[in-house]
Formats: C-alpha cells, structure tokens, sequence
C-alpha cells in the first residue's frame, strides 16, 4: 500500500541524510562548531563527479572516487587555513565564519558550472519490486552505502589508533596533546574524514537527484534538522534520527502537500531545540 | 545606467537594508542574540502591507485577504506584524544560548517561507501579490523614487536615533551587563531575559516598517524576494563594517550595496559572462566576510583609538594592559 | 538584635552521589542580624556550597534557607538579589565594555533601566544623583581616580573592590563575599577589611567565606567552622582559635594534604 511505499523511499532519503550529516556532526563533535559549509562540499563532490563523468567521460567510478579525494583535499584546506586559525573565538564566530566559506564555494561552484540541471551519464535505475513495494537500485546502494559507511567509522573510531586520537582530541585536546597525540596530524584526519564523508554524500546526490547548483544550499537545511534531533554532537544517533526525519519527510506527503516535505524538518528543529535542545543522544552539555 | 540612477539606488536600498542591519547590530552586538532568520521579520512586513493595502480578491485571484486600506495603515500594520511575528518566535526560544537561537531563528525563517510559498491563500504562493497599493503623491509622482529614497533615508535615521536614545540610557548599560557577564548581572538584579525579549520584539518593527516600504518600492511581494539571502547579506554588511558601531552597520551596508549595483550596472554581453560576474561578486563578499572575521580590522581600530585616549587623559597610570576585549 | 535573621534548617545539597552539605541531620544554624558571620574550614568543607546556597545560586537538595522568615529556597535566583542579598564572586565578575564608573552605576536598580524610561529620557536627573552617590563608593573603595578607566586597566585587587563597589550601590541587607582577600595584596587587604568594618558598625550583616584566618578573625564577630559539609563548632573567633577540635581538623586536612 501507498503508505509501506513511501516508508520504503523514506528509508532510502533516510540514509542519505545519514551519510550527509554524519560528517556534520563529526565536525560538530572533533572541532566544536557548526559548519554549514559542510553542505557546499556536498556540491563540490557532486558536481566533480559530474565534470568526470559527464565532461571527461570518466566511467562513473574512478569520477567518484577521484571526487571524494577531491573534496576531502579541499575540506583539509578549508579546515586548516581558515577555520584553525579562529578556533579561539567560539563556536559563534566559526558558526559565522562558515557562512562566508559557504558563500566562497557556492560562488566559485556558481561561477564554473552556471545554471540549469546536470545529469550524470549512468545507466537509469532499475526498480525491483519487493513484496509489491517498489525500490531502485541506487537506493539500494544508498542504503547498503550508510550501513557501511556507519560500520566502518564506528570501528575506525574504536579500534584504531588515529581514530581513537581523534576522540581523544574532541574530548579534551590539552589532555591529548599532553599524552603525545600528535595534535596536528590527528586533527587533519579528523578534517579529512568529515570532508571525505561529505564527499561519498555528495556522490551519491548525484547518482540519486538531478543536480541545480542550488542543491547544496538545500541540503544544509535537512542536515541541520537531522543533526539536532539526533543531538549535536552524537555520531550513533544520526543513525536513528536521520531515519526518522527521512521517513517522516516521505510520509508526510501522505497527508499533506509535497511542497511542505522540508517544513517538516524544520518544525522539527524548532521543537527539539525549544523542547529538548540534547535531542535524542541527551547529555545536557553548556 | 548613469550615475545618478547608480547613486539614488544606492541610497535607497542602502538605507533601507541598512534599517535591518542596525535591528541586526542592536539584536547581536548590544542584546547578545544571534539571529539568523533576519528576513522573516522583513518579509512579514512586507507581506503584511500587501495584504493590508491590496483589494480583495475577486475572479482569478488564489489569495485570500485583501483590505484595500490606505497606506499609513498598511505601514501600521507591517511593524505591527514583524512585532508579532518576534514576540511568536522569541518568546520561546530566547533563552536558547549561542549556536541553537542562530539556528532556531533560522527554522523559524525557513517555516515561514516554505508557508508563504505553499499556502496560496496567503500571497499566492510563488507567484506573488502583484501590484502592491502605492501612496498617491500625485502631481510629484514622476519624483516617486526620490521620494521612496527619502523615506527610506528618515526611517534608518528614525532608526538610529530611536536605538541611540536607548543604548545610552541605563537600559543600554544594563544590557550590555548582561550581555558581558549574564550571572554577575543577575547577582545584580538584572533580568536577563527580560531585556533580550524587550530587545528582540522592539528591533522587528523597524524591520517590519522596512519591509513595508520595500513592498512599495518593488510594487511586488514574492517568497523568493525573501530568502535566506537576504539575511546572510544583512549578516555580512555587519561584520564588514564592525559588530559594534551604528556608524559601521550603515556604511558596511551602504558599501555591500554599493558593490553589488556596481556589478549590476555592468553592461555583459551574454547572460554566461553575467553569471561569472555574479559568481565572482559572491566570493568576494564571502572572502571578505571571512578576512573582517578574522583579523578585526575594526577592533584593532577601536583599540588604538581607546589606548590613545588612555594616554593623553592620564598622565599616572599603569602600564597598559595587553588587550581590550 | 533579632536572632534567627538568616536560618539555614537542616539544609543539605548532593550532587549526584556526594553528599556536599549537610550529614545525617542537614546543616542548620542561624546568624543574628547586624552580624559578621566568618564561614570557615579546611578544603572541601563545602564552604563555597553553602555559600552558594545561601545565595541562591544553588537549591538545597533538602532543608530551607529563610531569611527574616521568607523562604529564599522558594525564590527564584534572580530575585533574590532583590530580597536585599548581595555577593560577589570567587573570581571578580565585572562588566568588560563598562568603564569602572558605568561598572557602579549599573549595580543600582535604576528606574531609567525600564525601556519607558529609556524613551522618554526621564532618567536623567536620577542618573545624576546616581553617579555622585558611585563616585562617593569609588573613593570609599579607593579607585575614584580611576572613574573613567576601562576594567582592563584594573588590577585583581581593584578588581575585588570594584565589585564590592558595585554591590554596595545596592545598599545590600546581608553582604556575603567568596574569599575576599584572595589575590589581594596586603595594603588593599587592608582597605579591605576596615571597609567591611564599616558596613559591620552601619548594621550590614556579612558573611564572608575566607581561607585567610588572620584576616578574618581581626574583623568578624561570629565564626562558624565547617568539615565534610557538617558544622564543626561555632562562636565567636577568639572561642574557635582556642578550640581542640578545629585545630585538630586544620592540622588533619595539612597532614593529609
């Protein structure tokens, strides 16, 4: 039925939110403050991987991969020559300051790329049909791409040694310098890492959307919701709530107009933060 | 375009936006507020005039209120919806800190675009209500903008002064206290929360009476007129001209206008080499935002101004400690 | 003189599983008003506790705190500082974009902080009184001359006294004051304590929580020792010098330091 269907395309909304937001609140969590240029490097990754595939006809593959260099790279340098600098000032200002980095990539993205839609030249979605419910292949991939992507940083974060720097470092970088992390290498794979994982979203955006360059900004507005409800800061329970604000933009155009899908993420905003500003994860920090 | 056309524009969408970025200076660097969603308020003013001032509907018309009211009270009543609209949205979120107000305010901005952009019944969704009732100036109309200049140019004067008066009464020192070090102000009977929601509510009406006349001037009210673009330009022009001061708002909105007339004015021969200009125009203006952030030119200024003060008022002092702020 | 001015009855305050204040039966004692309460005791005695809950900072866990009989454990913390409680900080808390006059201006409850007020400009003549009555504190406190200076220009000390300062404008009741001394140098320590003799001999209560015993003693009227939270002894400092069991706690807390 018409409701099991849009579940079944929530959960494949739901994961890619996943995938966008899980390197946003890496960020939040490592570095301490909100990027929302975080969204922009989505559009750098997605429209790299069109300029390859669709321009220099690049099979789709080594075009995605090289994107995801490609943004991590441009997130590192972003990360160290423009946020590193100002940390001292507090989240409000590297809040701000991310806006203008926002408007700098979305500028040069505007500049080479122009307007209109983009497509990437891959073989159009298959749909199978499960139980009488319809899934495409690309969702497929997004979903098995979120639960890999999930795996594998929970376990880079437990058991390996950069990775349990990096916590080490986001839970108290005095302690962890003194303790002889390398500060400055853990804290260019931590830049690495969320850009990257920017980078495999942006990927994926553009197998699975037709790309305008405005899309990005778009994005940022759902990872927020997606972010907050979960708890800023808290990695596991992106899982869940980027689920449940996937699913829930789906199905609300059950009942109400298509043109209200984003309003629901925002109005969940709203009443995580006046409500319960922790979201979900709940520590009560200042 | 000649050089008048380029400097009334100037003045007049300088003043005008100027109006917002003092609400803005007032909201964050006196009240300690950081509010992202700057063009609601601005938008319900404006939508609030159109509604206001327009004729009801009839025939094919999808919106559903229209007063045909004079002007004044269409004004009257657009400071009079932003001021609602903040008491709505500050009332419950007011006590948010930092990072959570920014991004509550900025929801707050986005719900109420998504709605002006869904529900017809309130402005014709993204078509927009054309025709906004202008004032009738009758045999002056050829001088309109001139006169839409100058009404742009009192209401940020208005502005000033009316934000002026306050920040030099106790009330200001009571709320830069309270802004500097919330406890130590509570300890002295201060209500915090009371002086930020005084502050957030007040500073919407001249945004409101700003989107009114904006209204006016465009002659058209239309959701994508009011985006978050407007709020991260009011944003920029006031860092580019300094947090702090009155004076730097006006001019750093004045001189962020300015540029972008300037590349307006530019005559492009393709719609793609336009495009660049105004990709370019965007990475200037983030580039610069992000310089201003950064080293604080205007900081540095006030710093030397005030040490050299120092120096010549006194002549027993100390050594001069090492920073301001 | 009223006893029982300020009650603490049976108070006690956990956080999370430490018991902070109060054993089995809470801490309770009174301080007469006009008095000048010295609350002492070796490190984590819960001075700053108790300090915090009496200024309504803190909620007590258990137990009241009345004031001339009005529940402050029912106030809000914002008003309390209107039922006539003054307190400064650990650490001096002043106001950066203030300068040391506008610091003790806006200490008073103005009538021209009502934004009415601000509008019409009605403050004025107000503000003018207002401003003779902080330069007097200022030269009371020592720093008249440095009226217009910004709080940068400060030292810790002058610091302290500004704060002071900027409490007194608001003619407190009870005046309680967190390690006053600390960071002081001796002259302005000095100033210090005869100012807070003053206040005493005009009929302000203080309490005053200190580490710096000589200071103390030479000025208070009424001492009252805590340990682990509980009250240890209580009377006036000639009384708590001579008493075995304080002195067996301070040199247990150093032997054990």
């Amino acid at each position: 039925m018409l409701l099991a269907q849009f579940i079944v395309t929530g959960i494949a909304t739901g994961c890619f939110l996943i995938l966008a937001t899980i390197g946003f609140s890496f960020t939040r969590r490592v570095e301490g403050f909100l990027n929302i240029a975080h969204a922009e490097l989505l559009g750098v990754a997605a429209f790299a991987t069109w300029g390859l595939n669709n321009v220099a006809k690049w099979h789709i593959l080594p075009s995605a991969l090289a994107a995801i260099v490609l943004t991590a790279l441009v997130g590192l340098a972003i990360g160290r020559l423009v946020y590193d600098p100002i940390r001292k000032h507090g989240p409000a200002v590297l809040l701000i300051t991310s806006v203008g980095v926002a408007y700098v990539i979305g500028g040069i993205i505007d500049g080479i790329i122009g307007t209109g839609i983009r497509t990437l030249n891959i073989p159009l979605a298959t749909t199978y049909r499960v139980f009488g419910l319809r899934i495409t292949d690309y969702q497929l991939m997004v979903i098995g791409l979120a639960a890999a992507t999930a795996i594998c940083l929970a376990f880079y974060l437990n058991k390996t040694r950069s990775g349990l720097a990096i916590r080490a470092m986001a839970a108290n970088p005095a302690l962890a310098a003194s303790r002889g992390i390398d500060v400055k290498a853990t804290s260019r794979a931590a830049w690495l890492l969320s850009a990257g994982l920017a980078g495999l979203a942006g990927v994926m955006l553009a197998v699975i959307a037709t790309l305008s360059t405005d899309i990005a900004f778009l994005q940022i507005l759902q990872i927020l919701a997606v972010a907050i409800l979960a708890g800023l800061g808290s990695l596991y329970a992106v899982i869940i709530s980027g689920l449940i604000v996937g699913i829930a933009m789906d199905v609300s155009v059950f009942w109400i107009p298509a043109g209200y899908r984003p309003l629901i993420a925002f109005l969940l905003v709203i009443v995580v933060l006046v409500f319960r500003p922790e979201g979900l994860a709940g520590r009560k920090t200042a | 375009m000649n050089i008048w056309h380029f400097f009334l524009s100037v003045a007049l969408y300088g003043s005008l936006f100027s109006v917002l970025t003092l609400a803005l200076n007032f909201q964050y660097a006196r009240g300690g507020m950081i509010n992202f969603g700057t063009v609601a308020y601005f938008a319900a003013g404006a939508y609030a005039y159109a509604i206001i001032t327009q004729e009801p509907p009839s025939g094919l018309d999808q919106y559903m209120f229209g007063f045909g009211a004079p002007w004044w009270l269409g004004v009257a009543g657009a400071g009079a919806a932003a001021f609602a609209f903040a008491v709505v949205t500050g009332g419950p979120t007011l006590r948010l800190r930092g990072e959570y107000l920014a991004l509550t305010t900025f929801a707050f901005a986005e719900v109420f675009h998504s709605l002006l952009l869904n529900e017809r019944r309130i402005g014709n969704g993204s078509v927009g209500l054309p025709n906004v009732s202008r004032p009738d100036f009758g045999s002056l109309a050829a001088y309109d903008t001139l006169i839409y200049t100058g009404a742009a140019f009192l209401l940020m004067v208005a502005t000033i002064l009316l934000f002026r008066r306050i920040l030099r009464s106790p009330y200001g020192r009571a709320l830069d206290a309270v802004r500097d070090d919330e406890v130590a102000a509570k300890a002295i009977g201060k209500d915090a929360a009371r002086l930020r929601f005084q502050v957030f509510v007040l500073s919407a009406i001249p945004m409101g009476i700003a989107g009114a006349l904006y209204a006016m001037v465009t002659t058209l009210v239309a959701p994508n007129l009011f985006t978050a673009e407007v709020t991260f330009f009011v944003w920029i022009a006031l860092v580019l001209g300094g947090e702090r001061t009155i004076l730097g708002a006006v001019l750093g909105t004045v001189a962020l206008v300015a540029f972008q007339e300037l590349v307006r004015a530019v005559p492009f021969e393709s719609v793609r080499s336009a495009q660049i200009a105004a990709s370019i125009e965007e990475v200037v203006t983030g580039l610069l935002f992000i310089i201003v952030l950064r080293w604080q030119p205007w900081e540095k200024l006030a710093r030397k101004r005030t040490a050299k003060c120092q120096t010549t008022i006194s002549s027993s002092t100390k050594s001069p400690s090492a920073s301001l702020l | 003189m009223s006893d029982n001015y300020l009650v603490l009855d049976k108070v006690t305050k956990r956080f999370a599983a430490l018991k902070a204040v109060g054993g089995d039966d809470g801490l309770s004692f009174s301080i007469r008003k006009g008095s000048f309460l010295g609350l002492v005791g070796p490190n984590g005695a819960g001075k700053s506790t108790t300090f915090n809950l009496i200024s309504g900072v803190l909620k007590p866990t258990s137990g009241r705190i009345l004031l001339e009989g009005v529940e402050l454990t029912q106030t809000a913390t914002a008003s309390i500082s209107g039922l006539g409680l003054g307190r400064t900080f650990q650490t001096p808390r002043v106001f950066g974009s203030l300068s040391v006059l506008e610091n003790v201006l806006v200490g008073a409850d103005n009538v021209g902080e009502g934004l009415r007020a601000a509008l019409s400009g009605r403050w004025r003549k107000a503000d003018a009184a207002l401003a003779a009555r902080a330069m007097e504190l200022l030269e009371r406190v020592g720093l008249a001359e440095r009226a217009g200076h910004r709080v940068s220009d400060l030292s810790g000390g002058e610091l302290r006294m500004l704060e002071v300062a900027r409490q007194l404008i608001r003619e407190p009741r009870v005046f309680l004051l967190d390690e006053p001394t600390a960071g002081v140098d001796p002259m302005l320590q000095k100033k210090l304590g005869s100012l807070l003799v003053e206040l005493h001999k005009a009929g302000t209560t203080l309490i005053v929580v200190e580490h710096n015993l000589h200071f103390l003693f030479e000025i208070a009227d009424t001492v009252v020792v805590l340990q682990s939270g509980q009250l240890l002894a209580e009377g006036t400092p000639d009384e708590i010098r001579s008493n075995k069991k304080v002195i067996a706690a301070y040199l247990g807390a150093e032997h054990a330091a």
